[in-house]
């Protein structure tokens, strides 16, 4: 193979956690995601933790999605030990992840992606010369931050969230409050869709693709009890290791994940494609109004798709905060100390898996497959799409096709700590 | 203050979840604090950066490839004064639980015969490798905590550390003692205060989250023996500090000789 010229960037800028890429152009053309962030084996660290004490762990997997770790977690040792939470318990983590859903999306799209759609280096950048852009941003993150730290007890790492409850429960006063910014959240995600559809996808990586996404158990929720894939077929969590296989790649400290064989995608795009039927109220208006943009081959509208779930998500935390009463109730306390479970739930960024074996109340094994993880393969596809496009379209100059190349891996959003622990051994 | 007497910084993350770094992206007054500060240098939020030469530079993140310790020397060497930022920057994080001997033996069982690319090592806080001037603690550190090292520096002056453990904050709150009233294993008398004993005021017992107390005064030992006379045993005990205290030096001595000399 003859290589011209090699697009080499060490350390992607405005993603989370430690990426880079390598695109080589010539007669052939390759493309590598290396995933150099050094792995952390929270699989290995948390064996013989108890179940509460290896929940609080896995959060430390990422900070922007520490929510969706620490109620998957819990999920899983509930399913272990058979433990059924209250109505007012589900309702108040529907709550606590929506609200994470809305902080990450908004930090994903005004402080990483806004500023390449705008041509500035940075969100600080961009601030002055689009100061209300940057008002809406921060307002839905400071929303999102605010319902996590009221439900979740911080923003980030949310102890307060534990096996059979909560720690501590809200009071009148915090619906009150979540309520109070609510008008305004709505306003500035409406916003975000309107700034979002105004640009155009990159050509050169139209790519049908398989979408896989949670078989949610009520609504347009991020719980469920199974997957869903685009192709029509549909498989129990517990069946995960038939249809999602992983590998060891030498470029990546990230396992590698196929289904049935395939790269594939997750996320606000696939939950869109697949499950879209079951949104209602503005998103869906929204949708319907900006339905050729939710195009299922290009990755570019995942940035779409996540402005319209954070409407979505804010009138349903809304929802929830109107009608709820909170009532004083106590955590359930598991009866049993042994068991297997499974758990799989929709995180920013897509699938999260978690298999959990517990023994004498204290982890035996556990298994955590995380959506970055499952879209790298696809994510090397549309960047090595987008390269060579680019190149066979007569460009040559490395910066601009490396800034495309840049812009394709940021539309999936990826989680490189999420990515980088231990998969199935 | 004239823009030439901004101080400059740098912000960098090396192995960990990204917590401290988002963490104050996230503070409130954060455009205000991007304009008191000329930041050269912060990849998570910004294109536009190199290492280059900063009055203050802050680092998340454990040391657990080479290309992490090479980065962080680099960093030593362009940067004034250095702040290591949270758990994994200060001791280690919780990745740092695999140590020694048994780092290897789990590294093999998850990548198998597959030669890597890069190479990994185990995770180890920052001090291992450079001078660290000051640690800014929490998992992540709370916002007020980063206001005020943000705020002493922006004035041409230092912070100073808390050295007194999350009880004297639950004491103050009012909060009802987890491990003496509920009986439940505890770590605030070992871990650094500046949190305001969160965890105790949701109901929940102290996990340890900021680290033990500096200056070598965290009484391990004196905690594993309240432990023990509330029946655990030492391999419990030891599951339950080790989470954010393994790499204090004498975590396990202390641990064990509270054993020894009781059986």
């Amino acid at each position: 193979m003859k290589i011209e010229r090699e697009i080499r960037n060490d350390h992607i800028a405005r993603i989370e956690g430690k990426a880079g890429v390598v695109v080589e152009l010539g007669d052939e053309i390759t493309a590598k995601i290396n995933v150099t962030e050094g792995p952390r084996f929270f699989e290995m660290i948390t064996r013989g933790k108890t179940y509460e004490d290896a929940a609080t762990i896995c959060s430390r997997i990422c900070s922007f999605c520490s929510v969706p770790h620490k109620l998957t977690a819990v999920a899983v040792a509930e399913d272990a030990l058979g433990v059924e939470v209250s109505e007012q318990t589900t309702i108040l983590r529907d709550m606590l992840y929506f609200g994470n859903m809305v902080e990450s999306h908004a930090l994903h799209l005004y402080l990483f992606v806004a500023p390449d759609y705008l041509g500035y280096p940075s969100a600080f950048a961009m601030a002055e010369k689009y100061p209300q852009l940057m008002k809406h941003g921060l307002e839905l993150k400071s929303y999102g931050a605010m319902v996590q730290s009221i439900l979740g007890s911080r923003e980030i790492h949310p102890e307060n969230a534990v096996v059979g409850g909560f720690g501590k429960l809200p009071e009148k006063s915090d619906m009150e409050r979540i309520l109070k910014s609510g008008t305004e959240a709505l306003q500035a995600a409406v916003a975000t869709v309107d700034f979002f559809a105004e640009y155009e996808y990159p050509t050169h990586i139209d790519l049908p693709r398989n979408h896989l996404a949670i078989r949610p158990h009520r609504g347009y929720s991020v719980y469920g009890d199974g997957i869903s894939a685009s192709d029509g077929f549909s498989f129990d969590i517990e069946k995960y290791r038939e249809f999602i296989q992983e590998e060891v790649v030498p470029h990546s400290f990230a396992k590698h994940s196929r289904y049935r064989e395939s790269p594939f995608m997750v996320g606000a795009l696939s939950r869109l494609i697949n499950n879209s039927p079951l949104l209602d109220g503005t998103a869906k208006e929204l949708l319907s109004t900006y339905r050729s943009l939710l195009r299922e081959d290009n990755c570019f509208a995942n940035n779409f798709a996540q402005a319209i779930e954070m409407v979505y998500f804010i009138e349903k935390i809304n929802e929830m905060a109107e009608r709820l009463t909170v009532k004083k109730e106590e955590r359930v306390q598991p009866e049993a100390s042994e068991g297997k479970g499974y758990a799989v739930t929709e995180a920013p960024r897509g699938l999260l898996i978690y298999e959990m074996e517990l023994e004498n109340g204290r982890v035996a094994s556990l298994n955590v497959i995380t959506p970055t993880a499952m879209f790298l393969p696809m994510m090397e596809v549309d960047v090595r799409n987008m390269a060579k496009g680019m190149w066979e379209s007569g460009y040559k100059d490395p910066d601009l096709i490396g800034n495309k190349v840049e812009m394709t891996i940021r539309a999936y959003d990826p989680c490189i700590s999420c990515s980088v622990h231990v998969v199935r051994l | 203050m004239s823009d030439t007497m901004k101080p400059k910084v740098g912000i960098h993350g090396l192995t960990s979840c990204y917590g401290c770094q988002l963490r104050m992206a996230s503070v409130q007054e954060i455009l205000r604090v991007a304009q008191r500060f000329d930041i050269e240098y912060w990849s998570m939020l910004s294109s536009d950066g190199t290492i280059r030469h900063v009055d203050i530079a802050f680092v998340e993140g454990s040391v657990t490839t080479m290309a992490d310790e090479e980065e962080l020397k680099a960093i030593r060497e362009n940067a004034d004064v250095l702040v290591a930022v949270g758990s994994c920057a200060i001791h280690g994080g919780v990745q740092g639980m695999i140590f020694g001997e048994e780092y290897r033996k789990v590294f093999g069982e998850i990548y198998g015969n597959c030669t890597m690319d890069f190479e990994a090592k185990i995770a180890e806080p920052i001090h291992k490798f450079v001078k660290v001037d000051h640690n800014l603690p929490g998992c992540p550190p709370e916002e007020d905590e980063i206001m005020y090292y943000l705020a002493t520096f922006a004035m041409g002056s230092y912070p100073e550390e808390k050295d007194y453990p999350v009880c004297a904050e639950c004491r103050r709150n009012g909060y009802p003692c987890v491990l003496i009233e509920r009986g439940e294993p505890c770590l605030g008398p070992l871990v650094v205060a500046g949190c305001g004993a969160r965890c105790p005021g949701h109901n929940i017992a102290c996990f340890g989250c900021r680290g033990p107390v500096p200056h070598g005064v965290a009484w391990f030992d004196s905690l594993a023996r309240t432990f023990r006379e509330k029946g655990m045993e030492k391999e419990e005990i030891k599951a339950r500090m080790e989470i954010f205290g393994r790499q204090y030096e004498k975590m396990n001595e202390m641990i064990e000789k509270v054993f020894e000399h009781e059986d």
